[in-house]
């Protein structure tokens, strides 16, 4: 484990509260070939033994302290989240330590949370938008790093050992990792944070953005998967950009535009002109690599097909279209509220200077965006959408019968050669 | 109930409420928060699903849904984009007692905010077309959640252990009832309930220092005071005694299509929101149970048997009386070691001595979830408001001093001793059978 841990200090005056987020720049998207998963499964079992503390010892000093301890393993990295009293911190934060450096992967504790993650595979498959999130994944990303969710598939978990935990942890820290921390801190923090390899921001940061990923052109334009639900769920998307990529700034603009609030496009046309689905909206999230940029939306078999076109023409005019002044306004102060509403809490504030360094990104990232987003223009969206959105997919999950009838909607379209 | 010594780590004060009450007996609560970068205006009415006649199944939730469509000054989707356009967001939420809708900004719009959703939540125009276009929304939100095997399973046991009660139906209604309903009888049921005394407005950030006045000029302040005693479920009318929840226990076993683990769910009634002391011994009394990996069943079924995908506790606070909820998932062929795990752990913990440390352990645990959940203005004002809707006038950390009330041996005699199989409604849920 070569990798330095960056710390990120970020006091604020709150009663008592601190937030601390172990960022590991290791994720599901290093998951090797044939152990999809494995990342999961180490950051499940990180917190289940390590440094001086057994499983129990850990779980009695923590749930003793009432602090909260989580560990979530994305695409990108494992992030580990810690919630305390500025009282307990001193006895508390040392364990983030522990477990980036003497995780014990104790062969037991392997195979419970194995167990427990294959059982949450399966349950995850009653939700038909998991279902239709896993078809659209497949088919943008197929055997890339962002193709499979990252708790894993099942035959690769299965196959999962403790040597196979072994070597992903000797591996754990050789991107580095960022500890962010936020809210009232405990008096002493320095000392505290002594058994981390480096305090304070390294001269060069150790890790820089990787622009040139692409997963590559899907093998198909379309997905299929049925069940027997009362409505059709349907995801539209591309793998796009990295976040902070030059580019990125429009299409996060262009998301605030499709999909956010009550006032976005896609509420306005599916629910409110014509009353075909409840749950719409825009799924992009910040990756490290081509993050998704997904419409989505969930619509009864009579007045899927309805759904589905105004799915595809919101994708088209983004296309051929240039945004009126008027959205384009709404659509910025939508993207300076967003700043404002995900820096509310420390979890929030500590989470968001992880990310960014962790993504190898300025700790002004934010702030610059800001200062970007005037000169941005409806053309520019054009652009962008023009050079990033021009081949989406499309997945489905839903009846059969209703599936088979959306499948020549998709064919007639303007996107189905992709 | 024994009293205790305080073993909380430093109890912080937390921001100071301020209540003030309208002569038309509509409530302010304010909460400073000088730093916040928005301020949260929160608008609650007791408006949930149990004020609910007759053919207005649903009423409530569609209302909910109806006021986002415009009023008599705002015309569809203004108020969406006017609160937008100020960098900020909107929502609602509609339960079981009570509803709310509750606006984001900055501060300095807060003037500006309060006007668009006063007027918007009192003055809905429930235009015609909107209302049709609305029910159809409705109507996928109700399919969509019947896709959702959880959901079904959730709502089936609330079915069964109020087979009598408004609680025991969906709040989103049922289809025949929205197909039923017109804008007049929906503007019936929005004056019925959307009354002086049913009403309470919560504002969290900073607070501008002539808050008091704007609202004093508000629609809040115009609405009536609900002296009509002709009125149905009369304005002001709030939490009942536990013993009136027509609660029926029992055990049943139902398959449930597409589900992909089995699940064991148990009900038991408990003290009502009006009661915070007896809510606050069920919190400790789960924390106890099922809260971290060191707590008994969790212990038990998922560490040491690994029987259990997961097995949780919750206590949903409600005005006629609260719910205790377990649901364990795990492989169908393990539900009856399952049950018989869970009952001998239940059994136990009504006939054994609690110990201390588990007391403390779950003083903190419940203790630091109440000073961690109000960071952020919405979360502030969200457990001021629906509090003072109710009539509760407390500060946002009195909950902690109800929880040291609690011994552990009172634990163990007036809460252990009640979370027993033989008095929950308990479900079992298969999947079902493929053909």
């Amino acid at each position: 484990m070569n990798g330095i841990t960056e710390l990120v200090i970020d006091p604020v005056a709150t009663t008592g509260v601190l937030s601390a987020k172990l960022w590991i720049r290791r994720g599901s998207g290093a998951d090797p070939l044939g152990q999809r998963g494995g990342h999961q499964l180490l950051g499940s079992v990180l917190s289940r033994g390590c440094g001086p503390l057994d499983h129990v010892q850990l779980a009695d000093l923590v749930e003793g302290c009432g602090a909260g301890l989580r560990c979530d393993t994305h695409e990108d990295g494992i992030l580990v989240s810690l919630k305390c009293t500025q009282t307990d911190a001193e006895r508390l934060l040392p364990i983030l330590g522990w477990m980036l450096q003497q995780p014990h992967l104790n062969p037991a504790q392997i195979a419970l949370e194995k167990e427990l993650s294959l059982q949450a595979l399966q349950r995850q498959q009653e939700d038909p938008f998991q279902r239709a999130f896993d078809g659209w994944r497949q088919l943008a990303y197929g055997q890339g790093p962002y193709g499979h969710d990252p708790l894993g598939v099942p035959g690769d978990l299965e196959s999962l050992h403790h040597d196979h935990l072994i070597a992903l942890a000797d591996r754990l820290n050789d991107g580095g990792s960022v500890l962010a921390l936020s809210g009232t801190l405990p008096e002493g923090i320095q000392t505290i944070l002594q058994s981390y390899e480096e305090s304070g921001r390294p001269e060069k940061t150790s890790h820089s953005p990787d622009w040139t990923a692409d997963p590559g052109q899907p093998d198909s334009s379309l997905t299929l998967n049925p069940v027997e639900t009362e409505q059709v769920v349907m995801m539209l998307g591309q793998a796009t950009l990295p976040h902070g990529h030059p580019d990125d700034l429009a299409l996060r603009v262009l998301h605030a535009h499709l999909g956010s609030g009550m006032s976005s496009l896609l509420f306005r046309r599916l629910r409110e002109d014509h009353g075909v689905a409840y749950d719409v909206g825009v799924h992009h999230p910040a990756r490290q690599h081509s993050a998704p940029f997904v419409m989505h939306a969930s619509t009864g078999v009579e007045r899927a097909q309805l759904s589905l076109e105004l799915l595809m023409k919101s994708w088209e005019e983004l296309l051929d279209t240039v945004i009126a002044k008027r959205d384009l306004d709404l659509a910025m102060a939508k993207f300076r509220g967003q700043l404002a509403h995900a820096s509310q809490t420390t979890g929030q504030r500590a989470e968001r200077r992880a990310q960014l360094r962790g993504l190898g990104l300025p700790d002004d990232h934010d702030r610059r965006c800001l200062d970007q987003l005037d000169n941005l223009t409806g053309v520019d969206l054009r652009t962008a959408a023009r050079q990033h959105l021009k081949k989406p997919t499309l997945s489905l999950c839903g009846p059969s019968s209703t599936l088979n009838r959306l499948e020549s909607v998709w064919g007639n379209g303007p996107f189905p050669s992709t | 109930m024994g009293l205790c010594h305080g073993t909380l780590t430093a109890i912080s004060s937390g921001p100071p409420l301020e209540y003030f009450t309208f002569t038309n007996g509509s409530t302010l609560v304010s909460a400073d928060l000088p730093g916040a970068s928005l301020i949260c205006l929160d608008f609650w009415c007791r408006g949930g699903s149990f004020w609910e006649q007759s053919g207005e199944e649903g009423m409530a939730h569609f209302l909910e849904h109806m006021v986002f469509k415009g009023s008599e000054r705002l015309q569809p989707g203004d108020f969406d984009r006017q609160i937008e356009a100020l960098g900020g967001s909107s929502n609602a939420a509609t339960g079981f007692d009570d509803v709310h809708f509750h606006v984001l900004v900055p501060p300095k719009e807060t003037s500006a905010a309060l006007d668009l959703l006063l007027d918007l939540v009192l003055h809905p125009s429930l235009d015609e077309g909107s209302f049709s276009m609305e029910r159809e929304v409705v109507l996928e939100e109700i399919a969509q959640y019947r896709d959702q095997p959880d959901d079904l399973v959730f709502q089936k046991v609330l079915e069964r252990c109020f087979p009598k009660h408004p609680y025991g139906r969906p709040v989103l209604g049922i289809d025949s009832s929205l197909k039923g309903m017109n804008p007049q009888g929906m503007r019936r049921y929005h004056q019925r309930r959307y009354q002086g005394p049913n009403c309470c407005l919560a504002v969290a950030g900073a607070i501008p220092t002539d808050l008091i006045s704007q609202v004093r000029g508000s629609a809040l302040t115009a609405l009536s005071n609900g002296a009509d005693p002709s009125l149905p479920n009369p304005p002001g009318e709030g939490s009942r005694s536990t013993e009136q929840l027509p609660f029926q226990s029992g055990r049943e076993c139902h398959r449930f299509p597409r589900l992909e683990s089995a699940r064991l769910v148990m009900v038991w009634p408990t003290a009502a929101a009006s009661d915070p002391i007896g809510v606050a011994g069920a919190d400790l009394a789960t924390t106890i149970l099922s809260e971290g990996r060191r707590s008994r069943l969790v212990q038990r079924l998922r560490e040491d048997l690994q029987i259990v995908e997961s097995i949780d506790m919750d206590v949903t606070t409600l005005e006629q009386g609260s719910l205790v909820m377990l649901e364990a998932c795990c492989p169908e062929e393990q539900l009856e070691r399952v049950e018989q795990e869970i009952n001998q752990e239940l059994l136990r913990s009504a006939e054994e001595p609690m110990l201390e440390e588990e007391r403390s352990r779950a003083l903190q645990l419940v203790g630091n979830g109440y000073r961690f959940s109000l960071e952020a203005p919405g979360s502030v004002a969200a457990c001021a408001g629906s509090q003072a809707v109710w009539g509760r006038q407390r500060q946002l950390l009195e909950p902690l001093n109800d929880l040291e009330l609690w011994s552990a041996t009172a634990l163990q005699e007036q809460v252990m001793q009640r979370l027993q199989p033989d008095q929950a409604f308990t479900l079992i849920a298969r999947p079902a059978e493929t053909t």
